[in-house]
């Protein structure tokens, strides 16, 4: 027998009061795309500051330098704006360096506050933090603060940048002036994090306010594209943050901040955010603030009759469909823009002296098909390295998510997902390479140039295994560890982009190059097949794809 | 092993360490039998059925669906087998109809009329979009997945849990038909009382280890009945604690509490020593029973004797 013994008194249990945890998740959650904007940012000046000496070290060969940039950068003028004094290092670096960063740090802006609003919410964080005794306005400020710091880290970081590109260059300017530069970096950032979070009010999901961000933030970056080349647009074009960054100019020699176009970029940043808070505590969480009634409608059961459904790969290749189109179309727009500048790129380069020495490693003496080549082919490697960055962190949600537990549930072989996904990726990666191609098959006629069938369709099927290989990479590191896998892969791809750049600067030896997947891919339209790179490729593909199926097969699933 | 097992395991063990995980799991279900599988959070019910869908490894030991075994011949046992995982994957903006469409396409061999029926049944809106489903709607979604090719082995981990009561029927129902065209039924959960209505057999698990296989008429037999005694006097306590089967024995003031297991003979008798002015008793439910047992027992206080089967 036992009998009942009367309860002791437990000690109350006090969990130690942490500080700021909403700040410290935010702060959490910026932390990738924090190291890679401090990365990018410290290194683009750095890099364009040391380049200077190398391509201008003398005043004549610094005037010639800035009289060629000066016309490229026209040529250029619908990406990024006017250079300003090209024949200052401090010009150089203000326009080649910097100019660009704005677009970065506007994409971290937006991506953060979807992320913030949207994708918390999706996971069940926001719900978490609400049903705690915490306002809704503070979780989005404490987000904001968070994004305002990591923001002010990474500026800091391309100001030091700037100081050590300065350096290498065996020049100098202000603190102020180097400070003051980066302030409209954390200006743009802010106002496009405000974008993104009133977008993600607006928007029922993750992808949706993704989209809408991006359409918005397009729209006002072609505003101020538009305002440069017409200035009877200058009026309107006010309202884009892009032209309010572009505007100060304070590391150039002569020129200034602009404090009433930055304020104004801090000022827009406060009222869209005042707003998106606003929108924020009258909406329904999940919800978007404005939705539509549920109609009554009849009750569907039948499964689809899509027949794409019915094959695993088209499947695949349909449910991403919204993607792929966006990441054909702007091939085909990427494509048509580039190629049609060739020509007066071209001329340009003639003009600079010096392009010889490029052209002579280039496989071809006309300048203009060398930016064919080289310039968009090498975007071209990069929206498809982009492109299977994302399809691998597609495959790595598969795993978290759960729907990867569904598919091995049904009478699949483990290797046979490795393979479709193989597969999938070959078709994207094709049809992206392909229309790309077609584009510019149509439009380097006008450009005065004829090249042969032969050398284009090769040039684009080598974007396969330059796909593939990243693939490949992403295929082994999500068998592992599937929520590094994006991060992981992006940083390669950031590595292997500057890396060809860094390697001559720095004296590196040449197989350090190798290490580039965008160095292996070359120029093959008009040096052909660079072997080596494209062993190394297959080597990658093979023991990427090929040990991905193996540790599918003996891998756990679980989440 | 006998032919007509539709689940077999012998020594199934997955360690994580920690003490954590599935040790030494001899466990037989029948073909045409429901087998409730139950046990407390963490006890190991899911790591048993992913090991089985081979989703995991196990340390060591086997296991088999119909004779094939789940490690070497994996996608074999799928072909036979409808499953519902614990936890819902996240299908986003698909509709409920494209996940049944791309799930069958994997699967092959779905009859749509199937579907239809199922949906229906469950009152599932397969127009609308996976992520505007509620809690037990993706659940209902997991449901039509795994009976939709009427397989011969239904592997569910807790298929209840958010459903509300009038679907819970539903599925009871389902469970039953499905049982009665021939299909084996294995079971999770940690709720008795749903355990209890359509379960032949169930395995108690608890903390990785089969601590008991039983009939539930079986387990029935772990009932006891509590009585609640007023006495106007002195009450006979050391009387009453000498009766075989009487335990928890609570006394307050006049007031006695206690349990009694098996017959109540002796247990009459030493309450006639004491003058009894009130007596209660009631039967506890298998719920109850089923909590009695998991109960604030230290971790290691009461490993099992042996392995039950």
């Amino acid at each position: 027998m036992s009998t009942a013994a009367a309860p002791a008194a437990s000690p109350t249990l006090r969990l130690p009061r942490r500080p700021a945890p909403l700040l410290r998740h935010a702060l959490r959650t910026q932390r990738w795309w924090f190291a890679a904007v401090a990365i990018i940012g410290f290194v683009s000046p750095y890099s364009t500051g040391a380049t200077f000496l190398a391509a201008a070290p003398t005043a004549a060969a610094r005037a010639s330098f800035g009289h060629a940039t000066q016309t490229l950068g026209a040529a250029l003028t619908y990406l990024i704006p006017l250079p300003r004094r090209p024949e200052t290092v401090q010009g150089y670096i203000w326009w080649k360096g910097l100019a660009w960063l704005t677009l970065l740090f506007a994409a971290w802006g937006l991506g953060a506050a979807v992320s913030l609003v949207r994708a918390d919410e999706e996971r069940g964080v926001t719900e978490t933090w609400l049903a705690s005794p915490v306002a809704r306005v503070r979780v989005l400020m404490s987000g904001t603060w968070a994004f305002l710091l990591a923001t002010l880290g990474a500026a800091s970081l391309t100001a030091l940048g700037i100081g050590a590109g300065l350096e290498a260059a065996r020049a100098s300017a202000g603190t102020a002036a180097v400070v003051g530069q980066c302030l409209p970096l954390v200006g743009i950032a802010l106002a496009c994090f405000a974008v993104g979070l009133l977008v993600a009010q607006l928007a029922a999901t993750r992808h949706g306010a993704l989209g809408l961000g991006t359409a918005v933030l397009l729209v006002l970056y072609a505003l101020d594209a538009l305002a440069r080349v017409n200035p009877g647009l200058a009026g309107p074009a006010v309202i884009s943050p892009f032209h309010l960054a572009d505007i100060s100019t304070p590391l150039v020699p002569g020129g200034s901040l602009d404090g009433a176009a930055t304020g104004s970029l801090f000022a827009i940043a406060a009222i869209l955010i005042a707003l998106a808070a606003l929108g924020f505590a009258h909406r329904d969480l999940y919800a978007p603030l404005l939705r539509r009634r549920v109609r009554a409608a009849h009750l569907t059961v039948t499964p689809s009759g899509n027949p794409l459904y019915r094959r695993a790969i088209l499947s695949r290749l349909w449910q991403q469909r919204l993607g792929l189109m966006g990441w054909i179309g702007g091939t085909a727009i990427g494509a048509a823009l580039l190629v049609s500048l060739a020509r007066g790129v071209g001329d340009l380069l003639t003009s600079m002296g010096g392009i010889e020495r490029i052209l002579a490693t280039s496989g071809t003496a006309n300048p203009s098909l060398w930016v064919v080549s080289s310039v968009w082919f090498g975007v071209a490697a990069l929206v498809i390295a982009a492109c299977a960055v994302t399809q691998v962190t597609r495959w790595a949600s598969d795993d978290v998510e759960g729907r990867l537990e569904m598919e091995i549930a049904q009478p699949v072989a483990r290797w046979r997902v490795v393979l479709e996904r193989f597969v999938a990726l070959t078709l994207v990666s094709t049809l992206i390479a392909a229309v790309g191609s077609l584009v510019t098959a149509a439009i380097i006629p006008s450009q005065g140039l004829h090249v042969g069938i032969g050398p284009l369709v090769l040039a684009t099927a080598l974007l396969v295994p330059l796909a593939l290989s990243y693939g490949g990479l992403g295929a082994l590191v999500i068998t592992r560890a599937p929520r590094v896998a994006m991060g992981l892969l992006s940083l390669i791809a950031v590595l292997g982009f500057y890396l060809p750049i860094l390697a001559p600067l720095f004296r590196w030896p040449d197989w350090l190059q190798d290490l580039s997947l965008f160095h292996l891919y070359g120029t093959p339209l008009t040096t052909g097949v660079f072997w080596t790179g494209l062993w190394i490729m297959l080597g990658i593909i093979v023991i990427g794809f090929g040990g991905a199926m193996l540790a599918m097969s003996r891998r756990e699933i679980s989440r | 092993m006998s032919t007509d097992a539709a689940i077999r395991t012998d020594a199934l063990s997955k360690d994580y360490g920690g003490g954590a995980g599935l040790f030494d799991l001899h466990l037989e279900v029948a073909a045409g039998e429901v087998f409730g599988y139950l046990g407390p959070n963490g006890a190991g019910k899911t790591t048993t059925i992913r090991l089985l869908m081979d989703m995991l490894r196990p340390t060591r030991g086997r296991a088999e669906v119909f004779g094939i075994d789940c490690q070497a011949h994996p996608v074999r046992v799928k072909r036979e087998v409808g499953y519902m995982p614990g936890e819902m994957p996240q299908w986003g903006g698909l509709r409920g109809r494209d996940i049944v469409a791309h799930v069958a396409g994997l699967r092959g061999g779905v009859d749509a009329k199937a579907v239809s029926s199922l949906a229906t049944r469950l009152d599932l809106d397969l127009g609308r979009r996976y992520r505007e489903y509620s809690l037990g709607n993706r659940r209902k979604v997991g449901l039509v997945l795994a009976f939709m090719h009427r397989p011969r082995l239904l592997m569910l981990d807790e298929p209840t849990s958010g459903l509300d009561p009038l679907i819970q029927q539903e599925f009871f129902g389902m469970v039953e038909e499905a049982c009665d065209q021939g299909a084996t039924v294995f079971l999770s959960s940690h709720v008795l009382s749903e355990v209890e209505r359509i379960c032949q057999r169930v395995g108690i698990l608890r903390r990785g280890r089969l601590v008991q296989v039983a009939r539930l008429d079986e387990l029935h037999r772990l009932r006891y009945h509590r009585f609640e005694v007023d006495f106007d006097g002195e009450v006979p306590l050391e009387a009453i604690g000498a009766c075989p089967g009487v335990d928890n024995v609570v006394a307050r003031d006049h007031h006695l509490t206690f349990d009694v297991h098996g017959g109540v003979a002796p247990l009459l008798r030493a309450l006639g020593t004491g003058q009894v002015l009130n007596l209660v008793t009631h039967e506890p439910s298998l719920e109850e029973v089923f909590l009695a047992q998991f109960r604030d027992e230290p971790h290691g206080a009461t490993e099992p004797a042996g392995t039950a089967r």
